[in-house]
């Protein structure tokens, strides 16, 4: 047994002399000629498609330094993969820190997986920047987590948007809510709740489902026994898929609006169309899938982009909307390091991140304007509504301005 | 016999002395990366002592460190009786309430065995993460919970990570002294004769019921430890991170170690970190063989590495790491033991 012991010895040495020491810098992740960006996004597992934001942030990094970068770094953007799963994602942001010693912490994906991480970046006074997630904490709880900024539309503002049109348009509506069974979908679930005001009793089923779950045909069944006429389907990757072609399966006809981030192009195309004919969504970035945006500048540049710098793109990437999303908050990255200066510090880039006013962002719909300010961390607050008719989204109406808080 | 003794005490002071030096020499991440293959070797301590020494299969000791894991959390964020408690003080409580949750399942155990405990096993194994779904205001839900990330403790001048790697080393250090002395002596025996044929061992005097359950009761307590140590290092739980693959790995790194081998488990406790976290390095090692061609950033390339890795190593050392250094060393220990 000793002499075991003994070799394993010999073992521990030849994996002590193979490893590399770290060694500390004055601002971590910064040098004469590099930024280093981190993130932590499904690249494996049923949500590996949302994974594309950063695929599409990557490509855009890539077209910068290729320009020169910024004040003469080029940005260097390691994201690993953590199949959606919070514990994986903690791995790697500390990962991220401790060993690839990023700068930042930029656009990681996933409601729970940010918020398992938050509390560690903040004690260790990283930025976690433009996060990939519409939970309305990471734009309102800057007291206690000051390091931390949000970037999509707020999900609860969503929901009140979904309800407010509800009580406009619909008036004999009865509805009925699929929802994820987490901070995600009960935020979604809140704000719809906020929206219909008075008419709130309309809501006349509402069933969660477990993330984790395999399917939803039986949450959609449960909710078609209620005999509601609209159907919120507030879910995520497969899940907004299943309830698609429950609906379709079961012979339902409700009125259907689904989610933003469960609204892809690429995810409506393939279920059954007479379900998802007529569904309401809102939308901010420029779809490339849409032709309403077939020739125009900002789409063309994504593509040019996308196939020049991108890694392993095929052509269906060039229509895809999460790709399109990841090059929107790069655009913004990218010019929040510009605002924070020659002299790159993590406190400095904070202070640049919340004094936003970015106009002309090529990415997101014309007109919005990606405004921050240090108690104000919601980058983006205008959407357009949008229909899904004839195998595209055609947006209606004019932008919408949420009021967060 | 007695210079036995003395090379091994010599190979565990050799070992101490390795643990204790190794941070210097690596990065600081990699000794986080370390006391997490501590964390496994502590797992399959517990699990060699049931499997490799009493002969129990099971295939749910993921559930056990989720236990330890939760105990964990649970106190240091809840607290108990609302005085949250401090995060090392925990370790031992998660010790103690996986190992009374082991004893429990060892019950049933008795007059199950084979494939039929292995089920019994597995199905904890399936059902536990359920059970912070069910219970999500006082568990946490899908969302989990959030520990404070550990500090070194009075005013200590080292890294978390050097801290955590000290930590985890040394308590695996003293299980790993507990399950020598156990082994080893009157109930290790007891446990072999048990593994060997229960019949005879239940007609040489030795009492079924009492060895097998605390079999699985001393797995499950180290298997609590090292949850409880996970969620420390971590900072994190939810049912993600005690999946029921976790429980699968375990038995994969007791087979790789060697069943009966305590050493040579940090080799099976090893392996199965690498491979889940650096499956991509492997990839690209292998490209170096001729006619192979992997892309290490392919979705997926990491399970086909750990699949096909393991089957290299089952074909190559079928008695794990802990047999092959046994049938290498055997004539220079027999030698060496003949001239005592």
């Amino acid at each position: 047994m000793g002499t075991r012991i003994l070799l394993l010895c010999a073992l521990g040495a030849t994996v002590a002399a193979t490893s590399a020491g770290a060694r500390p810098v004055a601002t971590p992740g910064v040098s004469a000629t590099e930024i280093h960006l981190g993130s932590s996004v499904p690249l494996s597992g049923e949500a590996a498609i949302a994974g594309n934001v950063a695929r599409g942030a990557d490509a855009y990094f890539k077209y910068v330094n290729d320009k020169g970068g910024v004040f003469g770094r080029k940005i260097t953007f390691t994201y690993l993969d953590d199949g959606y799963d919070p514990g994986r994602a903690v791995n790697n942001t500390i990962r991220l820190i401790q060993q690839e010693q990023v700068f930042a912490v930029f656009s990681s994906l996933g409601t729970n997986n940010n918020l398992a991480v938050r509390k560690l970046l903040n004690d260790a006074k990283v930025p976690q920047l433009f996060v990939s997630s519409g939970a309305t904490t990471f734009g309102r709880d800057f007291r206690k987590y000051p390091w931390t900024i949000g970037y999509i539309p707020p999900y609860a503002e969503e929901g009140a948007i979904y309800g407010r049109y509800v009580v406009k348009n619909l008036k004999r509506a009865k509805i009925a809510v699929l929802y994820q069974d987490d901070d995600y979908g009960r935020d979604l679930l809140a704000g719809l709740r906020r929206g219909l005001g008075a008419k709130v009793k309309s809501i006349v089923a509402k069933v969660g489902y477990d993330p984790t779950s395999a399917d939803v045909q039986p949450q959609v069944t449960q909710l078609k026994a209620s005999k509601a006429n609209v159907l919120m389907i507030f879910a995520f990757g497969k899940f907004s898929l299943q309830a698609f072609n429950a609906v379709s399966r079961l012979g339902w006809k409700p009125q259907i609006f689904v989610n933003d981030v469960s609204s892809a192009s690429a995810l409506m195309a393939i279920v059954p169309q007479k379900a998802a004919n007529g569904s309401i969504s809102i939308v901010f970035g420029k779809d490339p899938a849409s032709p309403q945006w077939a020739t125009d500048k900002g789409v063309k540049l994504f593509q040019s982009i996308l196939k020049k710098y991108g890694d392993g793109i095929n052509s269906r990437d060039l229509k895809d909307g999460y790709f399109t999303t990841g090059m929107a908050s790069a655009y913004t990255m990218v010019d929040t390091l510009r605002k924070a200066g020659k002299n790159l510090s993590r406190q400095g880039v904070m202070n640049a991140a919340t004094h936003l006013t970015e106009r002309g962002n090529p990415f997101v719909l014309p007109g919005i304007v990606i405004h921050t300010t240090p108690s104000s961390r919601f980058p983006l607050t205008q959407v357009r509504l949008q229909r899904w008719s004839g195998n595209a989204w055609r947006p209606f109406g004019k932008l919408i301005s949420l009021k967060p808080l | 016999m007695r210079l036995r003794l003395s090379v091994e005490l010599l190979g565990f002071v050799a070992l101490t002395a390795i643990v204790a030096e190794l941070p210097r020499f690596v990065g600081d991440y990699r000794a986080r990366e370390l006391a997490i293959v501590g964390m496994y070797f502590i797992a399959l301590l517990g699990l060699s002592i049931l499997t490799g020494y009493s002969g129990q299969i099971s295939l749910g000791h993921g559930a056990f460190m989720a236990i330890g894991g939760y105990t964990t959390a649970i106190l240091t964020v809840n607290g108990f009786y609302g005085h949250p408690v401090r995060d090392l003080w925990t370790i031992p409580i998660a010790g103690v309430v996986a190992g009374i949750a082991g004893l429990l399942v060892g019950v049933p155990a008795l007059r199950l065995s084979g494939l039929y405990l292995a089920l019994i096993t597995f199905g904890i194994a399936v059902s536990f993460p359920q059970l912070p779904k069910k219970f999500d205001h006082f568990l946490g839900g899908t969302t989990g919970k959030i520990l404070n990330l550990a500090k070194p403790p009075y005013g200590l001048d080292t890294t978390t990570n050097d801290w955590i790697y000290y930590l985890t080393w040394g308590i695996a250090l003293v299980l790993l002294l507990c399950a020598w002395l156990l082994v080893r002596g009157k109930t290790g025996r007891a446990l072999k004769a048990i593994r060997d044929s229960e019949v005879a061992a239940a007609s040489s005097g030795i009492s079924l019921a009492r060895y097998k359950t605390l079999a699985f009761g001393i797995s499950a307590f180290y298997a609590g430890i090292a949850g409880s140590l996970y969620a420390i290092a971590n900072a994190y739980v939810n049912p993600d991170v005690f999946p029921i693959i976790l429980s699968v790995y375990l038995v994969v790194g007791l087979a790789v170690g060697g069943l009966d081998s305590l050493p040579g488990l940090i080799a099976g406790a090893a392996l199965i970190y690498f491979l889940q976290n650096h499956a991509d390095t492997v990839a690209k090692w292998l490209n170096h063989l001729p006619a192979l061609s992997l892309d290490p950033k392919q979705p997926g390339i990491s399970s086909v590495v750990f699949g096909a890795v393991l089957i290299v190593v089952m074909l190559l050392v079928p008695t794990g790491v802990g047999g092959l250094l046994r049938r290498v060393l055997h004539p220079l220990t027999t030698r060496l033991y003949t001239r005592s």
